[in-house]
């Protein structure tokens, strides 16, 4: 078990590596792969929540949002230079996670979506709103590039890509773990889960605040990547998108999200015609993958790698109960 | 040093599942908990355990009241149950759904569990080996990495022993944990519970295998419509007219 930790993140390893070999001739690639990198690192945490926790949350591209905007605002008010607004542009959407998960997190899982939703137009109307404190509708403009990389491509990419990289990793690791079993038993049964004592709702927080910690990181990246940050930048679509990722690269899997970023950021580059007929191409391109592989694109791959063995029995009644049946 | 609970009452809407029910589990002890269908044991069981709040009496737990603790706080005091539906993680593995147990006594640092530190991985082997000690001395046969859905209801009633005892309790409560298992794994079963009382835990087991509690317990307690109708030694309580009337029909009460 503990042996295959490192291997997805070995793999991405070498897929950087590649991209980075390749790029040389073609830099519009580390572009997209930058683009890629960083929907990754929105993904990956929602895949660890999503997929083995239960937690729909359409409420990510609003904690990037949050971190952006923090780190933002504290230049544009403060001076503060990219290097000291780091810490806050994790904290701050790390903590109003916290403060907000609780009433959220209990909810069942479509509701969870919805009011995750709710909270993420909110924070949208709040940045565009706000007049001259966030700069409405326009944003923060001018902002200083990410330290030490500065706007070296290949220095942004590799950053980025680490960043994924270690993601990658400490999913495997976590959920190799007796927390990771915890996480998994709290999404198949809560009862279960606090049979054997886990504290519920205090593990699924602590875990989502974790990933909006990630997501203002992912903020601060995408603000000083781009020297901007506007109210439609990290916006509810995004989330939405992100969730596509997830589910079509494979919920189950830390590269999953990887796999669906890549799938999500090449396949709108490369598909023909207008930007709307775009989007219907894109959603029936969905639609298809879901149907033909409800577990995600990465399932095909690891199916034939690694599951041949488990038998496809179908599960006794027994096992699969809901909590509202007998105790 | 016991659980005592006192003057439980428990309604659902119109249903009166307990009614002024007093009850003692000492450490060390087998006690059996018998009674009807809707007689109220599970629901004891979830008043003991946290999952139900009562409408009115106390749960002291060695000495102290923890009637307002959380169902997950009070494992970790020493309280561990099965279930009357067994649940598991049907994907899972056999020896994942027994390594879950051990989740109060382990320690789960948070950014050790995310970079696999060398204590979490040396705590994870360990308690690998551990489960696998408690498969085996439960009898359960089958393979550990097989996945727990495919199991037998018996062989899940087993794991959820295995999963219940890995916690290191003080207090077993176990939730008709012979139903649908054949002669030979309740045999199993019954040793496990006499060592693990000869071991000072407290084990209260609801059953409606009557022999099987009969010989296995010091003592019982027959609830009937939430009160309790007789307890004390098994002879006693099953040949008591009250009890034998409301358990076994009136054709049997002669
Ligand atoms: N969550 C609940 N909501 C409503 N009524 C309930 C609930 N749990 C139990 N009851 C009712 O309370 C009564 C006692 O149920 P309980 O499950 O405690 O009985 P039991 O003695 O365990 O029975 P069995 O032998 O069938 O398991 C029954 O009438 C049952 O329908
Ligand atoms: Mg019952």
């Amino acid at each position: 078990m503990s042996k295959s930790v490192g291997r997805n993140a070995g793999v991405l390893t070498i897929v950087m590596l590649g991209i980075l070999i390749v790029g040389q001739g073609h830099s519009s690639l580390y572009a997209t792969a930058i683009t890629v990198g960083l929907y990754a690192l929105l993904g990956v945490p929602l895949g660890l929540i999503y997929g083995c926790g239960g937690v729909l949350s359409l409420a990510q591209a609003a904690f990037a949002a949050i971190g952006g905007y923090a780190s933002a605002l504290l230049f544009s008010h403060y001076h503060l230079p990219p290097e000291a607004t780091l810490l806050p542009a994790i904290i701050v959407p790390a903590l109003f996670a916290y403060v907000v998960s609780r009433p959220i997190l209990r909810l069942p899982e479509m509701s969870m979506a919805l009011a995750t939703l709710a909270l993420g137009l909110l924070v949208e109307v709040v940045f565009s709103s706000s007049g001259g404190l966030t700069g409405g509708y326009e944003g923060v403009t001018g902002l200083p590039p990410i330290p030490i990389v500065g706007n070296s491509r290949v220095g942004v990419l590799l950053l980025v890509w680490s960043a994924v990289i270690i993601c990658v990793y400490c999913y495997d690791a976590f959920r190799t773990s007796a927390r990771g079993r915890a996480l998994i038993a709290i999404h198949v049964d809560r009862l279960l889960a606090e049979s054997v004592g886990i504290p519920v709702a205090r593990e699924l927080s602590l875990l989502f605040a974790i990933t909006a910690g990630i997501s203002g990181f992912v903020g601060w990246l995408y603000a000083h990547y781009l020297g901007y940050i506007g109210p439609g930048s990290l916006n509810v679509h995004l989330s939405a998108n992100l969730l596509f990722m997830v589910v079509v690269g494979g919920r189950k899997y830390s590269l999953g999200p990887v796999l669906g970023a890549a799938f999500f950021v090449f396949a709108g580059d490369w598909l023909p015609g207008s930007a709307q007929a775009h989007g219907m191409v894109f959603g029936a391109l969905i639609v298809l993958v879901l149907l033909l592989v409800p577990e995600g694109l990465l399932s095909l791959v690891q199916s034939r790698f690694r599951w041949k063995r488990v038998a496809s029995r179908p599960i006794p009644q027994s096992s699969q109960l809901s909590p509202e049946q007998s105790l | 040093m016991k659980i005592a609970a006192r003057d439980l009452a428990v309604r659902f809407g119109g249903i009166t599942a307990l009614d002024g029910v007093d009850f003692e589990l000492n450490r060390g002890e087998i006690v059996g908990l018998i009674g009807p269908n809707g007689a109220g044991k599970t629901t004891l069981f979830n008043c003991i355990t946290g999952v139900v709040a009562p409408n009115a009496g106390s749960v002291v737990v060695d000495g102290a009241d923890i009637s307002n603790h959380r169902f997950d706080l009070r494992v970790h005091l020493g309280i561990s149950r099965t279930f009357q539906t067994p649940r598991v993680n049907a994907h899972g593995t056999v020896l994942e759904a027994v390594m879950l147990g051990f989740n109060p006594i382990v320690k789960k640092p948070l950014f050790g569990s995310f970079f696999g530190s060398r204590s979490v991985r040396k705590a994870e082997a360990d308690m690998e080996s551990r489960a696998h000690n408690l498969i085996s001395e439960l009898g359960i046969t089958t393979d550990p990495t097989k996945r727990a859905g495919d199991l037998s209801l018996g062989a899940l009633r087993l794991v959820e022993v295995a999963r219940a005892l890995a916690a290191g309790p003080h207090y077993l409560l176990l939730d008709e944990p012979a139903a649908g298992i054949d002669e030979n794994d309740q045999g199993v079963l019954a040793n496990v519970i006499r060592k693990a009382a000869k071991d000072g835990i407290g084990v209260l087991i609801v059953e409606h295998n009557v022999p099987f509690v009969a010989d296995l317990c010091g003592r019982l307690i027959a609830l009937v419509q939430g009160r309790i109708a007789a307890s004390g030694e098994p002879s006693g309580v099953l040949s008591d007219p009250h009890f034998v009337r409301a358990y076994l029909g009136d054709s049997n009460a002669g």
